[in-house]
């Protein structure tokens, strides 16, 4: 039955209770909440405003966990799809063992040739142990492999972290900053550089110049796959401008002759190799 | 003679001085109060690092209010803008002249204490239209009339369910009222309708939840003090908690037997040592009922301002009406 006044009185019953009651507040710096040794935080991967997974792959986490739990794939610039972590983690799970259990096919896993590139060991340690293993090394010896393979193969990067008792996360994250190639490529790579510094100097009518002589756009390859041609910001050869990176060598400043000419070196150079074997 | 009468003056100047100096630790009491009854009924552990227990909180922000920057609008009229809290602040401070501590201790003992006290009380309404009116300000203006709307249509019923008790003790002077309910049992007995009445509309006089339509902490802008800064917006918060410790104060003068302890006084208990008495029972029931209405504040949503407005006028102005005839009958029928 309603009653007026009722619900105030009830009200202010709470209230009242409420008064005497023990209180929720923290005093923080004084009082620390009790933390389990094993407690690490929420793992939960965030989006943005657009349903976009906001992890960029950076590996910072994968950095901080202590136990190297954290591992991760994601697709690179390029939309390649780029796997840094153990084949059966995450979707990856689906391994052939995985198909046959379920009565299907086995199917092969993805990026799986990946996992099973040869690297010459002993030419890496080689490298590693001619800087003395110094961390701030990194960079140099990078540099040294990738003018072996043409890219960063992973289990050289593998073997440099463990070579280097350097945490894996901090390698691969060292080498996916420096502009390197963590993917294969097939003959040469023009990138050219796109910074605002490099396109004051003419760096767009550089790329035009290049585009025009290849007979293909930006990010494609020529058909005989001998030339990949690619714009990026990345190169950070302001100096140089208009800068042009071709594999893993910087040249600049360059004008469209210049260009042209490093370009026919290369093909002039493939060329003699093809015939030489 | 005249010895007599510069006694009589040199008495009123202590006393009133007296008043003005109660009003500080008064309003800084009830703040401090405030912060931490609320606190703990939301379950918090409210304001508790200046001074033991944070017992300071209140008083630190009072001085803060007085360090800060004191600015006047450029279109504003100065000498009413500077005027307003003034007129706020005296109108509390003025009324608290006729409010009964303990027998002997009341500033003035008028013999129409209860209509000077309402006479006074109610200028506030003109201090917060002029505070509103001048602050060149729409805001103001608007928040300044929607308060005088509210305690201009409040202080009918307030008024009027105060005349029952009136009759019943044929006396306006609180010392006399004291004195009739000493003889005949608190007039909580006698008027418990008067008194509902007399306490919701009190409460939306000193513009307290669930009627603080005047300066909707949540929801409006700070209504006619929305111009005002440092020590001014300070007069018009002081006022508003002042007004409070008085409301409650002549709540329990005229229901609840003022300075009478809950039994009978004790005859032999005179002078000074009765005064002290009966300064601690008035303090005590006076800050009970502050403390209601803090509790209520941390209970009861704000009413919505067409609410407000019919409560006062479709119901407790009838109500009181009707009590006032009842209680007129009554004196007449049984010869109270």
């Amino acid at each position: 039955m309603a009653f007026p006044g009722l619900g105030i009185a009830k009200g202010m019953a709470t209230t009242f209770r409420n008064f005497f009651a023990p209180k929720v507040t923290r005093q923080y710096p004084e009082q620390r909440p009790e933390i389990p040794d094993r407690w690490r935080g929420r793992l939960d991967l965030i989006y943005d405003p657009f349903g976009e997974h906001k992890c960029e792959v950076c590996f910072q986490c994968a950095q901080v966990c202590p136990v190297e739990a954290i591992d991760m794939s994601g697709f690179d610039s390029q939309g390649n799809r780029i796997r840094y972590g153990m084949p059966e983690i995450y979707d990856e799970r689906k391994d052939p063992n995985a198909y046959r259990r379920a009565g299907l096919a086995a199917r092969p896993m993805r990026n799986a040739a990946r996992w099973d590139e040869e690297i010459d060991t002993p030419f890496v340690d080689e490298t590693v142990d001619s800087f003395g293993g110094r961390p701030e090394a990194l960079v140099a010896i990078f540099r040294a492999v990738e003018n072996r393979y043409g890219y960063l193969p992973e289990r050289a990067l593998r073997r440099i972290s463990d070579r280097m008792t350097i945490h894996w996360a901090q390698v691969f994250g060292a080498a996916g900053l420096g502009g390197f190639r963590l993917l294969p490529t097939t003959g040469h790579t023009i990138t050219v550089c796109d910074c605002a510094s490099c396109r004051f100097t003419g760096g767009d009518r550089l790329l035009r110049d290049i585009e025009d002589e290849l007979g293909i756009r930006a990010g494609e390859s020529t058909a005989d796959g001998r030339f990949t041609l690619e714009t990026r910001s990345d190169i950070g050869s302001g100096s140089l401008s208009p800068a042009l990176r071709i594999d893993t060598l910087v040249y600049g400043p360059l004008d469209t002759d210049g260009a042209l000419h490093l370009i026919s070196e290369r093909r002039a150079a493939a060329t003699a190799h093809g015939t030489a074997s | 003679m005249d010895w007599e009468l510069l006694l009589g003056v040199g008495r009123f100047l202590l006393a009133t001085t007296l008043l003005l100096v109660l009003t500080i630790p008064t309003a800084f009491i009830i703040i401090q109060m405030e912060l931490k009854v609320i606190a703990s009924m939301n379950l918090r552990l409210g304001p508790n690092r200046v001074g033991p227990g944070g017992m300071f909180q209140s008083t630190i922000h009072g001085f803060k209010v007085l360090a800060k920057e004191d600015t006047i609008p450029d279109q504003a009229d100065p000498s009413t803008f500077t005027l307003a809290p003034w007129m706020v602040y005296m109108a509390a401070a003025m009324s608290m002249l006729v409010i009964p501590f303990a027998p002997g201790a009341i500033a003035a003992d008028f013999n129409i204490g209860i209509v000077y006290f309402f006479a006074v009380l109610g200028l506030s309404v003109v201090g917060l239209l002029v505070a509103g009116w001048a602050s060149y300000n729409k805001y103001s203006l608007l928040g300044g009339l929607r308060s005088a709307a509210q305690m201009v249509s409040y202080e009918i019923p307030l008024t009027l369910s105060i005349v029952g008790a009136v009759v019943l003790a044929g006396t306006l002077s609180f010392s006399e009222i004291i004195e009739w309910q000493r003889q005949h049992g608190w007039l909580l007995i006698w008027q418990p309708i008067g008194l509902g009445i007399f306490y919701i509309s009190s409460l939306a006089e000193v513009n307290r939840t669930p009627f603080d339509m005047v300066e909707a902490d949540s929801e409006l802008v700070a209504g006619p003090f929305t111009e005002y800064s440092g020590m001014r917006f300070g007069f018009f918060f002081f006022a508003e908690y002042v007004a409070l410790f008085i409301m409650s104060g002549i709540l329990v003068s005229l229901f609840f037997g003022g300075w009478l302890a809950p039994w009978p006084f004790p005859a032999q208990l005179g002078g000074f040592a009765g005064t002290l008495y009966g300064i601690f029972w008035f303090f005590l029931k006076t800050y009970i009922f502050v403390f209601i209405a803090v509790w209520l504040r941390a209970t009861l949503p704000r009413v919505r301002v067409d609410q407000l407005m019919g409560m006062a006028w479709k119901v407790l102005l009838p109500l009181a009406l009707v009590n006032l005839f009842v209680t007129a009958i009554a004196v007449v029928v049984f010869d109270l």
